[in-house]
């Protein structure tokens, strides 16, 4: 991803928005940082992440360099091993609302006019449900399932990604160039490959960049409310919810926790600013 | 009057909508019923007295049935009761849902006149301000509520302690009897509001801003103030007062969010604790009734938008 953020650009005019033309090497340099320690975390944690080693609320020294928590577990291997489930779980919603958004826009744009409306008009009810109550009721039918969470995240998300991707193929659709390819005869299928994927390709990328951002956001809040896999797993957003109450003991249990999320959420979310300003340069 | 049918029409596809809602919300936690015996009756109970319990809940019938006895109940106010404590679904909604549009309407408060001022003057101005408050909304809209409520715990709370850790509200007690317990809620969720309300209202104003019409008033030489309160507002309101609607889906999830980190007794709390409990019929009672809020919001936005749109006709 971020070797197509920071390809070389020479078309653009230098002006008032010059600056933001910078490749962003802090931004990428921080979500890979970020990603590395979430999904590379759990092999460097120091002790288990989940037994008990020592009093309740600690203060960091040379053992526990961050620490213990709540119930006087290593804040240090709980920080390294919180991350994965988080970015696994959000990759993978977004990949089933990417999915569930790409097909269903694509065919709502390539069937009649009327069906497709009211394909639209059907996932439109859907996207009035708040994603995060969409997530709780998920949780409430299928108790401590991470795979509950994923479903729910992607159906939390795909709504807005159909419609997206059906405009985005109408338009292609009513473009001169189908028209004559239509005329002389291409098959359907031929339009789908040849004319449609690759001209929806860029506003798929930006889509799915923006669902990712949502994912991150949905998988860290269901943590936080101790959705999904539930008990002892560290989990970032869990670990803000039990450390938060002793906060006037001990900061570093919900604040380093805290802090990452921060960073992962707003490197990424930058990043996926900065490609939806490229591809939209791009193809306007 | 054609407002008047107007909202007629957009009232029935709510309620339309509303069935429709609730449907699927009574389908994603009725249709496995498993837990929600195991929940009441105890994990080691014998056959015979989970039969018994899944009787007493009414869980022998089949869904369809469950689903129509549901709804026939709901029509006249009654959701039935929850599988901890048997509470009725009906009273908690009553109690704690004022809580939660308190917080609502002081976020409103908050946020309504800060993301016009940001807004006019962003949108208005453009250039580097613009820039940093763009940049500064979308940096802000990526974090999770819940974080931004730990930072804030962390320096108002903990740092300073200006303000309690947790919203707790004496017994029989309103939020209003401790109004020191509100401010960190309420900072919370307007931070988040503010966020979104700015970008639409920037939008807004920058397009109205375009118009020939507001062209025609600056080059009359109507400038500063005048311009932005007299022609670009009235102009502005109606496109941001329905995008900002359609967001209502968002704050809803962001509100049962921060009543949860601050222990607030709200609804978004309550359901949070039917869910972790597997308390059913509480999580239907309080989802649907959230989707209600949500779809009068939204009716409410139409309409108002489209009153702002008639008024801006007839200024013409």
């Amino acid at each position: 991803m971020t070797t197509v953020l920071t390809a070389p650009r020479r078309d653009r005019p230098a002006g008032l928005r010059a600056p933001r033309h910078r490749p962003p090497l802090l931004i990428g340099t921080g979500t890979l940082l970020v990603l590395l320690l979430a999904l590379l975390g759990p092999w460097a944690a120091p002790h288990s992440p989940t037994a008990q080693l020592a009093a309740p609320f600690q203060r960091p020294d040379g053992h526990f360099l961050l620490g213990t928590d709540v119930l006087g577990r290593d804040v240090t291997s709980r920080v390294l091993s919180g991350g994965r489930t988080i970015v696994l779980t959000a990759l993978a919603g977004t990949a089933v609302a990417g999915a569930v958004g790409m097909t269903a826009g694509v065919l709502a744009a390539m069937v009649s006019r009327r069906l497709g409306d009211l394909m639209v008009r059907c996932v439109d009810a859907l996207a009035a449900l708040p994603a995060l109550l969409i997530v709780l009721v998920l949780a409430a039918g299928f108790p401590g399932s991470d795979t509950a969470v994923v479903a729910a995240v992607g159906l939390a998300t795909a709504p807005f990604s159909t419609r997206v991707l059906r405009a985005a193929a109408d338009t292609v659709l009513t473009s001169g160039y189908v028209e004559a390819a239509v005329a002389r005869g291409d098959t359907r299928r031929a339009v789908l490959r040849h004319d449609v994927l690759p001209n929806i390709a860029g506003p798929a990328l930006v889509d799915t960049a923006l669902r990712l951002v949502a994912s991150l956001h949905l998988t860290a809040t269901a943590g936080f409310l101790g959705l999904g896999q539930g008990g002892a797993a560290p989990d970032w957003g869990r670990m803000v919810n039990e450390n938060v109450p002793g906060a006037t003991l001990a900061a570093t249990p919900f604040l380093a926790p805290a802090l990452l999320l921060v960073l992962l959420s707003v490197c990424v979310g930058l990043l996926a600013g900065r490609l939806a300003d490229m591809v939209g340069r791009g193809t306007a | 009057m054609r407002v008047i049918a107007f909202a007629g029409r957009r009232l029935a596809g709510a309620a339309v909508l509303l069935v429709l809602l609730s449907g699927v919300i009574f389908a994603a936690t009725a249709v496995l019923p498993g837990d929600a015996v195991s929940a009441v009756a105890g994990v080691d109970a014998s056959e015979a007295q989970r039969a018994d319990v899944r009787a007493g809940l009414g869980l022998d019938r089949s869904a369809a049935e469950r689903y129509a006895s549901w709804v026939a109940g709901a029509v006249r106010g009654d959701l039935g009761n929850g599988f901890v404590g048997d509470r009725p679904v009906t009273e908690v909604v009553a109690t704690r849902l004022p809580n939660s549009l308190l917080l609502a309407g002081l976020t409103l408060a908050v946020t309504v006149p800060l993301a016009t001022l940001l807004g006019l003057w962003t949108g208005l101005r453009g250039g580097g301000a613009d820039r940093l408050v763009a940049t500064g909304a979308q940096v802000i809209a990526a974090i999770p509520e819940f974080v931004i409520a730990a930072l804030l715990v962390a320096v108002l709370a903990v740092g300073l302690e200006v303000f309690p850790r947790v919203s707790l509200v004496p017994l029989g007690g309103t939020p209003l009897d401790v109004p020191r317990a509100l401010v960190l809620p309420v900072l919370t969720l307007s931070a988040v509001g503010l966020t979104v309300a700015t970008r639409l209202l920037r939008v807004s104003v920058a397009d109205a801003a375009a118009t020939p019409y507001c062209e025609a008033a600056r080059l009359n030489g109507v400038r500063g103030t005048r311009l932005a309160a007299r022609h670009i507002l009235p102009n502005a309101a109606g496109p941001a007062v329905q995008a900002l609607t359609l967001t209502t889906g968002a704050l809803v999830g962001s509100a049962v969010v921060v009543e949860n980190v601050f222990d607030y007794p709200g609804i978004g709390r309550e359901l949070q604790l039917a869910v972790a409990a597997r308390d059913i019929p509480m999580v239907q009672g309080i989802a649907t009734t959230l989707v209600a809020v949500m779809l009068a919001v939204l009716l409410l936005g139409d309409i108002c938008a489209r009153a702002l749109g008639a008024r801006e006709r007839h200024g013409r």
